[in-house]
């Protein structure tokens, strides 16, 4: 976004900005996938473009796709699931248990699976919607409900190798070319487009986004469709579970700790709104696939795994920032730094931050001036 | 002019108390199919648990409502929408990140069998909600597929009055402060819609701060005070003096 678009935009309410709006969703992550294939291909092209390595974003990217579309539809229904990890390593523990222990069928223990999911999103959207638990603190406190079973059932043991069926969902080939997670990723996308479009489920959960009190004097069931799409997204954690079950070949209680940030992150990037009403399965796919080029970017650059972290956050934070600069119809010239600082609100801050700077500099200054070797003392 | 006929609609005796307090007491209403009533009142004089009432949304303590001179209850808002009778509240109830279509299906989407799954008919929902709309309200959407939250408030609210209208046996159609966020324009278009629908047989009960859109529209003028009906005045015989007098209680009954 350069500044010249902004200004004009800011001038005409239906601008430019106006009219590509409902394409942000996709264009923002095109934007930044353009810009990070520039970016590699000008530092790490050998490396990054190598057929195993678009290989690799895209069987990365599967995993985060079941469940970027369900979420898609709890955060456009205006809720959020933070307990999905916890879903999706607790269902994997389970079937790996009745696979490796007792010898169910791998086949059984798929549908298993995808049906604890989808048990334990029921519970969730029961606590949201019957206990009245606000989502936020509803999901972070099943989410630790659901860790802690994993914990309990497989204490500290790596739990691996597994029935064929189970590799082949996590990393098998189909045809001989299209790795199978891809394809079970992208069909599920698929079957959330006709879920948004086609069904009252869909058009509902974008009614309650969109104004509950009016979805419920019209008849809408709220409560209902906000269990279905917990329900819903327990399920596609559960499968992405699976998904990762296969394609490590194993499994452990603390797997899969970052899945409910990534996943937001992927489908906030993509343009649907936390505020909800606004949802975009399309822009939720190319979040996915963003991070996942992103996540890719940072290994080829020997970047260190735990900045992965970092740069997810930042995404975030970016992305709501820029979506919520652009909903806001009333820009106005509040843009110059002189501006900012006539402002008494802005200038108490900004006295704020620097008192805080300078406490922080002093201490470093007094700490470095009093160390002593480290292992001296004490 | 009202003495030969029978009222579609008949409200008798009907009380409400929400614990010690009488929201209303002992009030009769009569409407009329092809007539517009305005209900007058000050803040607190009743006029909203009235047409809660006559909607199904509340029910009353005590008293009864008649539809074609025979007794129903409703249990709930789906009731008085099974026996012909819609509201179109103050605040539209509209979805904004929906198109007109979806608003006006909202609730009541309808669906073809493909493949044997029920799946939604957005386009005969388009077509019959463009239909709906043009015939019975006179309005042409430009575009009928973008957001609701894009149009003016006057298209917001024809459709959410095709909303009531789009119903084949609607006979009662309840309209709360319809002209409350309007400006002079889209006032001027609403009480032609009003009219237009009152033409088509219609009986409306519209709820209005606003004497001039009263004086405008209705044929006969309900004015409630203080849990009260302080009279029914046939709008023609009437000064605007008048009903403030009865509204404000200066005047004690209707002439």
């Amino acid at each position: 976004m350069s500044t010249a678009t902004t200004a004009s935009a800011s001038a005409r309410p239906n601008g430019f900005i106006a009219r590509i709006e409902p394409y942000m969703g996709v264009l923002g992550p095109l934007v930044m996938i353009v810009m990070i294939a520039l970016f590699m291909g000008v530092f790490e092209p050998a490396r990054y473009f190598r057929l195993s390595n678009m290989n690799q974003i895209l069987l990365d990217a599967a995993l985060y796709m079941p469940m970027a579309m369900a979420m898609t539809f709890v955060i456009t229904q205006r809720g959020i699931d933070l307990s999905i990890g916890s879903v999706a390593a607790l269902s994997a523990i389970i079937i790996a248990f009745l696979m490796k222990q007792y010898g169910f069928p791998a086949w059984v223990c798929v549908f298993i699976a995808l049906g604890l999911g989808g048990t334990m999103g029921l519970i969730n959207g029961l606590v949201i919607t019957r206990l009245k638990v606000p989502d936020l603190i509803g999901t972070l406190a099943m989410d630790l409900v659901y860790r802690g079973f994993a914990l309990v059932l497989a204490k500290g043991l790596v739990l691996a190798r597994f029935p064929d069926l189970i590799t082949e969902i996590g990393r098998g080939q189909m045809f001989g070319i299209l790795p199978t997670p891809v394809v079970i990723g992208l069909i599920t996308m698929v079957a959330g487009y006709f879920l948004l479009r086609t069904t009252h489920f869909g058009r509902y959960t974008i009614a309650i986004g969109s104004n509950p009190e009016a979805s419920e004097m019209t008849g809408v069931s709220v409560d209902r469709h906000k269990v279905y799409a917990y329900t819903l997204m327990g399920a596609m954690a559960a499968l992405a579970g699976l998904m990762l079950l296969g394609k490590l070949n194993a499994i452990q209680a603390t797997s899969a700790p970052y899945f409910n940030l990534h996943v937001i992150a992927a489908v906030v990037v993509g343009g649907t709104s936390l505020f909800g009403g606004r949802p975009s399965i399309v822009g939720s796919l190319a979040g996915v696939l963003l991070l996942s080029m992103m996540i890719n970017a940072l290994v080829t650059l020997r970047i260190e795994f735990f900045w992965q972290s970092v740069a997810s956050g930042v995404v975030i934070i970016l992305s709501v920032a820029a979506y919520a600069f652009l909903q806001k119809k009333d820009r106005d010239g509040a843009a110059s730094l002189s501006a900012a600082l006539a402002n008494p609100d802005n200038r108490k801050i900004l006295s704020l931050v620097l008192t805080f700077a300078a406490i922080l500099a002093a201490l470093f200054a007094i700490g470095a001036v009093l160390a002593t070797p480290p292992g001296a003392s004490g | 002019m009202t003495a030969n006929r029978k009222p579609v609609i008949s409200m008798r005796g009907i009380t409400k108390r929400f614990g010690g307090v009488v929201a209303l007491d002992g009030v009769d209403l009569d409407a009329y199919a092809g007539e517009v009533l305005a209900i007058v009142g000050d803040n607190g004089a009743g006029k909203s648990t009235l047409i809660k009432i006559l909607t199904g949304v509340y029910q009353p303590t005590t008293g009864h409502v008649e539809l074609d001179g025979k007794r129903f209850t409703m249990a709930d808002h789906s009731d008085a929408i099974a026996n012909g009778i819609d509201a179109v509240y103050q605040n539209l109830a509209i979805a904004d990140h929906l198109t007109p279509a979806q608003n006006l299906f909202l609730g009541a989407e309808l669906t073809r069998s493909y493949l044997g799954m029920n799946i939604l008919d957005n386009a005969r929902m388009e077509r019959e909600a463009t239909e709906v709309l043009r015939t019975r309200l006179g309005v042409e959407l430009r575009d009928m597929n973008v957001l609701t939250e894009s149009l003016s408030g006057g298209q917001r609210q024809a459709v959410a009055i095709a909303r009531a209208v789009r119903h084949k046996d609607l006979r009662v159609l309840v309209m709360d402060e319809p002209t409350a966020a309007l400006g002079p324009q889209e006032t001027a278009r609403t009480l032609s819609l009003i009219k237009a629908l009152r033409d088509q047989g219609l009986a409306v009960i519209v709820i209005s701060h606003s004497l001039d859109d009263v004086f405008e529209i209705s044929d006969r003028i309900h004015i409630q005070r203080r849990g009260t009906c302080a009279g029914v005045v046939e709008t023609a015989d009437v000064t605007v003096e008048d009903v403030l007098g009865l509204i404000t209680g200066a005047r004690a009954t209707a002439a």
